[in-house]
């Protein structure tokens, strides 16, 4: 037998690779499942040895990343042409892959129900996405959020940034229900999204493999959220963060960044003295082929108010790292109009790129409503 | 199936306020097959020859243009609609003998070559006449491509001033004519204005001994051009003007007048029937500036055959602050520039000399003789050398030579326009 995953052999009944740590049937069988035909070729079994399987994932996602030429021109509002530039100012028009939104469930004013909404925006400096996102409402209510940020120095890393957040997506949404109380979701979901962890990081390995392993490996952080009734179970690993945003008291990180800034506040240095530092930015976890360290973090917590979780690259916490300055700009783009959670992160994203778009900015939101909670009855 | 390619090199970047975009268009094609091959395209062709009285001094010219006509006949392909046209005072149909044309195979091609060895000089010049002949014959050909060869030896003499531009004027667009001028008492730029005008090109045959192997060359280029008809069709953003577009390879030929408005932001180019080759286009474009940041379509330039667009290549503006970027010039666009400022200093060289402005004549060729040697045009290089003596060539400086062959000036006027091809990284 070999891995789906790196083309290795593998042991039957193991439930993980041990050379590249993806996961290994049946819950492989279980992401091609719920992610339409195409991904079958992932969980195959007896793939030869060293022959790249085709990273449906990746492929999938960026075929859907090009220009949409259904959109007028963002610049003069004419007709788009086929080449991807406008028909009457020649303007190019945005990729998906530069500028895309995704959106599920009713409306932020609506009462029932999880929403999300959520802008992955290339930014103003940088020439390129590298960041992506990935996120999912399924049947059940369960909310799922995943954003991962492309290391910028490693080429390609918008390769591995897409693939790891679509695998952990379709793999958190696919997951089976998790009964019983509070605690046993709190302890099933951070399995599952340790589990997920694995299964991105070999995404991102193999695009290192298939590239012809290149000395600088595509690679990128990794954060994931799912919204489970009143649990909120978020993973992380590296400086891409969540935070808690309740209507009226004040929020909270939920993250804590694994990067040389934490560990500098850890010493004994003001937040204020690392954040200025220049070397705060540089992440001690990553996922991809020359990480050192691809293990998550997990934190859950439980929702008794109705508020926003919001998950974000460093693009968009640069300008705006404390949670209250970011419940000011929820509640100032509520003010301003925002109807929906993608119309308000929208708007934190264009504070983002205000504030001049250093880097790729992305924003994803989750409405939370415990009164909507979902199956399991609430228990401590 | 012909196949078409297009491949543009520039560089798209552009400091913060610029607004000239430049880029080279390579097309080229594949497969183009053989003129009338094709099915619902037929194929016509017409060879005038100057029988004026000069042609019979020496004698050697009417000889020569009797065997090269017979074997430029030897070239059309069966099936293609032919006609022999013997030019002086008014043109005269040498073969078919009625004015019309015949559809080539063994028994008129025979017929033919006994017709035009019978060719017998006299009478004056008329070239408007002969174009204005030309014309009507075309126009009784089916629909398809339509090519003609002209030779003279002479300049216009038998005709009013104006006629020549008034048969143009009517010819323009109906077929594409080859000029060659034998000896050197015709004149560069009379057969210049019909080979532009026509979509031909223009050569020098000094020696009627080499006339043969040019019309038989001449003739087999024309009939392997398979795709009749092809456009340069030019997209521009709104706000913008296009400063020029010319063909920079093989030869430079200034298509900007040429512009056929489609609508508000397209134009066309007419560039004639192509064979298996490859042509480079020069294409600057003015555009309204964007800031920092910003990407535009400066041009979009589509190869249009029957309509179809069969290739397509983008002309970009990415403005930036990275002088690294912008400051760079694309080495084919820095080439071909070099060479239409080539065979344009050249022309005007030899204009000044001709009119007795030595100084002025002196200046523009050692400029010429500079802009060859740096773009590697030895071709040119060898023609100048006939005409100057290269005192300074990383100066431009040279002598005008004392004794100058007129043919040596006037093959250096026809060919001032040839260019060489840059080499390609690999």
């Amino acid at each position: 037998m070999t891995c789906p995953h790196c083309g290795e052999g593998i042991v039957a009944g193991d439930a993980f690779c041990e050379a590249c740590g993806g996961e290994l049937v049946p819950d492989a069988a279980a992401r091609s499942d719920a992610a339409s035909g195409d991904s079958a070729a992932v969980s195959s079994a007896g793939a030869t040895p060293g022959v790249e399987l085709p990273r449906t994932h990746l492929l999938r996602a960026e075929s859907q990343m090009g220009v949409d030429t259904s959109l007028p021109c963002a610049a003069c509002g004419a007709e788009v042409a086929d080449d991807g530039f406008c028909s009457v100012c020649g303007h190019r028009a945005r990729t998906r892959r530069e500028h895309w939104t995704e959106s599920h469930g009713p409306d932020a004013g609506s009462a029932t129900g999880p929403a999300i909404g959520a802008v992955c925006d290339k930014g103003i400096a940088h020439a390129g996405n590298e960041d992506a996102m990935a996120t999912a409402l399924t049947a059940a209510g369960l909310a799922v959020v995943v954003v991962c940020d492309g290391v910028t120095t490693a080429p390609d890393s918008d390769k591995a940034s897409l693939a790891a957040s679509v695998a952990t997506c379709e793999l958190l949404a696919a997951t089976p229900s998790i009964g019983g109380g509070f605690a046993a979701r709190l302890t099933g979901w951070e399995s599952a999204l340790v589990a997920a962890c694995r299964v991105a990081n070999a995404e991102a390995v193999a695009i290192a493999r298939s590239l012809g392993d290149p000395s600088e490996p595509p690679s990128c952080t990794w954060v994931a959220s799912v919204v489970d009734g009143d649990l909120i179970a978020t993973a992380w690993c590296g400086d891409s963060r969540g935070y808690w945003l309740p209507d009226g008291p004040p929020g909270e990180q939920l993250t804590l960044d694994h990067s040389l800034g934490t560990e500098m506040i850890r010493s004994g240095i003001t937040r204020e003295q690392a954040e200025a530092d220049p070397t705060c930015h540089t992440i001690t976890r990553w996922l991809g082929a020359d990480s050192v360290d691809a293990s998550p973090e997990y934190r859950a917590m439980r929702v008794e108010a109705p508020g926003w979780l919001l998950v974000c690259s460093d693009g968009m916490w640069n300008y705006a790292s404390t949670p209250g300055e970011l419940s000011g700009l929820v509640n100032q783009a509520v003010a301003d109009g925002a109807a929906t959670p993608t119309e308000i992160a929208e708007s934190l994203a264009a504070f983002a790129n205000a504030q001049g778009g250093h880097d790729n900015i992305t924003v994803a939101l989750v409405r939370c409503r415990p009164a909507a909670s979902s199956a399991s009855p609430t228990q401590a | 199936m012909a196949e078409f390619r297009a491949e543009v090199f520039q560089n798209e970047y552009l400091s913060d306020g610029a607004t000239d975009v430049h880029g080279v268009v390579s097309v080229s094609v594949s497969g183009a097959g053989v003129a009338g091959q094709s099915p619902g395209t037929e194929a016509a062709e017409i060879i005038i020859v100057d029988t004026s009285g000069s042609m019979d001094m020496p004698p050697a010219k009417i000889a020569a243009a009797r065997r090269a006509a017979k074997v430029a006949i030897g070239e059309i392909v069966d099936g293609t609609w032919f006609a022999v046209v013997s030019g002086h005072t008014v043109a005269q149909m040498v073969f078919p003998t009625h004015p019309g044309l015949a559809k080539m195979s063994d028994v008129t091609r025979r017929d033919a070559s006994e017709a035009v060895g019978r060719l017998r000089s006299g009478g004056a010049t008329a070239i408007g006449a002969w174009i204005a002949a030309a014309t009507e014959l075309f126009e009784q050909a089916p629909a398809g491509q339509r090519h003609a060869i002209l030779l003279t030896d002479g300049k216009i003499e038998g005709e009013p001033a104006g006629a020549l531009d008034a048969a143009l004027a009517n010819a323009r667009g109906k077929f594409q004519c080859d000029c060659r001028g034998i000896g050197s008492d015709w004149v560069v730029e009379e057969l210049r204005t019909i080979a532009t005008e026509l979509l031909g090109t223009v050569d020098i045959v000094a020696e009627p001994a080499d006339l043969e192997a040019d019309f038989e060359e001449m003739m087999r280029n024309a009939m392997s051009r398979g795709v009749a008809d092809v456009r340069l069709r030019l997209w521009a953003p709104q706000g913008s003007e296009v400063m020029f577009v010319r063909q920079v390879a093989p030869q430079v030929d200034d298509l900007t007048p040429r512009a056929v408005r489609i609508s508000p932001l397209v134009v066309e180019y007419p560039t004639g029937a192509w064979s298996d080759e490859s042509r480079d286009y020069h294409v600057a474009v003015r555009v309204p500036t964007a800031p920092v940041g910003n990407e535009r379509l400066a041009a979009r330039v589509e190869v249009v055959v029957d309509d179809q667009v069969v290739a397509k290549g983008l002309v970009k503006a990415i403005w930036s602050g990275d002088t690294n970027l912008t400051t760079r010039i694309d080495p084919a666009v820095a080439h071909y520039t070099g060479q239409a400022q080539l065979a344009d200093v050249i022309q005007r060289g030899l204009a000044a000399k001709a009119s007795g402005d030595e100084r002025t004549a002196t200046v523009l060729l050692g400029e010429a003789a500079k802009l060859a040697h740096d773009t590697g045009n030895e071709d040119t290089t060898r023609l100048l050398n006939k005409v100057v003596d290269v005192v300074d060539v990383e100066a431009g400086t040279v002598r005008l030579k004392q004794q100058v062959a007129k043919s040596d000036e006037m093959a250096l006027d026809t060919r001032s326009t040839k260019t060489t091809r840059i080499r390609r990284e690999p």
